[in-house]
């Protein structure tokens, strides 16, 4: 890349932050705000803490970012986080162990994305309805694996996951870093194309059906990861432990700024938003808040943060 | 006279043109029932059919507000909590003065509308996402609702109430009379008023009904007030067949709803379907569930087989013609 070049990346990467100032104000306050209420976050062992609650979170928000950037949605994120540890519980007992376990996993997840993307991306079926049918599907099968929550997961791989180590903090990273080389590459910068001008994305010359379908799966893999994830931190599968998750990760990314029509938001507004959540909900732990509390402050946010720009336009076309 | 029958003819086919779609879920239906009928002893006695329009009539209650958002192209996600508002703040609202428990009823729905005026207020007014704004609505009114009524469920006494659960009219249920009345005045609403039709106008094409001086924002108010006082209505009849009110009572009817409405052929895009559908589709979905339990299968086997039927249904709801 030429100088030139990396000046206009940088600069473009820079445009990007319009909109979400207001998020970054609010999220540095509530980070100060929970510093000064806790003040032994930044030891390494906390910090570690801290981001085991907030990973899952930011991977099912990154995941409903990748397919409501698409312009699509999906309301089967819960359902498929709970099936993905309901399979990671029940497949480590055998032979092949962790790695099979994993590879399960895996699997699971871009079988799941490649039939929601089937529906939305060949059979060109509304998003909302087909993943809504999926939810029940995946339920029901996550309900006939285990009835009730049980199965086995390894504690080496608890403890390499979700105990004392930063594993979490690394797993994020590599995320981001492996988000922006899918960035780089065509399928990558279709997703944007394709959520904001389909037609003229296709015009382009953008495979808008490999676009879509690659994103479901995609996003199939980061859930399905997330349940295995979830696994190992409460240490057994449970078919019914996603279900809040659906809610949550459309909240962080709408939150962070991604529109519901396609073609608008960011990877890092997604995260921030769903890191504001994370730390609000332990804020209000420590305030001595009921857990349920959340629910109500969480869907207030919502409201508050989609109608502040929409009431804005209105004065501005107004005045 | 040659043109009043041509033009008879004329608009019958028009009308099974339209709503071919819709019908088809009574084909289904009829198809089921004949044949469990004669394959299981018992499922074609009047009082078994009976019942399953009595379950039905809840879920077909909820699909009326449902069918006419998803008409108008928006969705209703917060139908479960209202119902389980109005179930658990009935008991809460009886007095001594008010015998018959009609005021109580009243105020219940009035609760229900107040709630749906938000939502439409949010959604015609300041055009949040129906999706979002109903979503964050029940999330919302979950989290009151535990910290207001906690785990415990809240039994109700209320005369009105009684009788809806149990009393029959010509043998026919007090409850699935309630589902008719309100059938028909949904269906006369829809399809024989002027407000009814611009309801298929704004689902169909929001910009050129805005253009064309359709008042979307006072009748995208008027949806949502309406589904949630029909939610409220399924919550009381609810109610009234299970004698208790708990957190959690309406959580089952959300994907039910929708499930109805997709079986009964209204696209899920807007513009286009019927309420005629959703009350086959209402029926459909009880009598899956009622035969499923019939051989035995589990809850996770009931949930995959919904969903695949929901899938299984969904040519008939539409595809996205945009792209």
């Amino acid at each position: 890349m030429s100088a030139e070049g990396r000046r206009l990346y940088w600069l473009i990467q820079w445009r990007r932050n319009d909109g979400l100032g207001a998020l970054f104000l609010v999220l540095a306050a509530f980070v100060v705000l929970y510093a000064v209420l806790f003040p032994g976050i930044f030891a390494v062992g906390a910090l570690a803490k801290f981001v085991q609650g907030w990973f899952p979170t930011a991977m099912v928000a990154a995941a409903q970012t990748i397919v409501m950037l698409t312009g699509g949605i999906d309301l089967s994120v819960g359902p498929m986080v709970s099936l993905g540890s309901v399979v990671a519980a029940s497949t480590m007992q055998g032979p092949l162990g962790i790695f099979g376990g994993v590879l399960a996993v895996l699997a699971l997840g871009a079988c799941v994305g490649a039939i929601t993307g089937s529906f939305v991306a060949i059979g060109r079926y509304p998003a909302i309805i087909v993943t809504l049918a999926l939810s029940f599907v995946l339920r029901g099968v996550a309900l006939l694996i285990l009835p009730r929550p049980g199965g086995f997961v390894p504690p080496s791989l608890s403890e390499f996951l979700a105990g004392s180590h930063p594993t979490a903090a690394f797993l994020l990273v590599l995320f981001v870093i492996l988000w922006k080389l899918y960035q780089a590459t065509p399928l990558g910068i279709g997703l944007i194309a394709v959520g904001d001008n389909a037609e003229g994305a296709y015009r382009s010359g953008v495979n808008v059906t490999a676009v879509r379908l690659t994103a479901y799966i995609l996003s199939g893999v980061l859930v399905s990861l997330t349940g295995l994830y979830v696994a190992a931190q409460t240490g057994s599968g449970d078919p019914v432990i996603g279900e809040p998750m659906t809610l949550a990760a459309i909240a962080a990314a709408v939150l962070g700024g991604v529109g519901f029509l396609g073609g608008q938001g960011t990877m890092r507004g997604a995260l921030a938003g769903s890191l504001l959540m994370s730390v609000l909900i332990n804020v209000m732990f420590f305030m001595g808040l009921p857990l349920v509390a959340q629910y109500v402050v969480q869907g207030l946010i919502i409201v508050c943060t989609v109608s502040l720009p929409l009431l804005r336009s209105t004065w501005q076309r107004a005045s | 006279m040659a043109t009043g029958v041509v033009n008879t003819v004329f608009r019958l086919r028009s009308f099974l043109a339209a709503y071919a779609r819709s019908l088809v879920a009574y084909g289904v239906v009829a198809a089921l029932w004949i044949a469990a009928s004669l394959l299981i002893a018992g499922f074609g006695a009047y009082a078994h059919l009976r019942y399953i329009v009595e379950l039905a009539a809840v879920i077909g209650l909820v699909a009326v507000g449902q069918t006419v958002a998803v008409i108008a192209g928006g969705i209703d996600l917060s139908v479960s909590a209202v119902i389980t508002v109005t179930a658990i703040i009935l008991p809460l609202l009886s007095f001594d003065v008010d015998v018959s428990g009609l005021g109580a009823i009243a105020l219940a729905l009035a609760v229900a509308a107040g709630i749906g005026a938000v939502n439409g207020f949010a959604i015609g007014f300041l055009g949040l996402p129906p999706l979002i704004m109903t979503l964050a609505m029940a999330t919302i009114l979950q989290g009151l609702l535990v910290l207001i009524a906690g785990g415990s469920a809240i039994s109700v006494s209320n005369a009105t109430l009684d009788w809806l659960g149990s009393a029959h009219v010509l043998t026919v249920s007090a409850g699935i009379i309630l589902w008719l009345a309100v059938a028909g005045a949904c269906l006369f609403w829809l399809h024989g008023t002027r407000s009814g039709a611009l309801v298929f106008a704004i689902g169909a094409n929001p910009i050129v009904s805005r253009l064309s001086g359709v008042p979307i924002p006072r009748i995208t108010l008027a949806i949502y007030v309406l589904s949630a006082i029909c939610a409220g209505l399924a919550g009381l009849l609810l109610l009234s067949m299970n004698g208790q009110g708990y957190v959690g009572i309406g959580d089952p009817y959300l994907l039910s709803s929708i499930a109805a409405v997709v079986l009964g052929g209204t696209s899920i895009l807007g513009g286009r379907g019927s309420y005629l559908g959703t009350i086959a589709g209402a029926v459909l979905l009880v009598t899956m569930t009622a035969l499923i339990t019939v051989v035995n299968a589990s809850e996770g086997w009931r949930s995959v087989i919904l969903g695949c039927l929901i899938l299984g249904m969904l040519p008939l709801s539409g595809r996205d013609q945009s792209r």
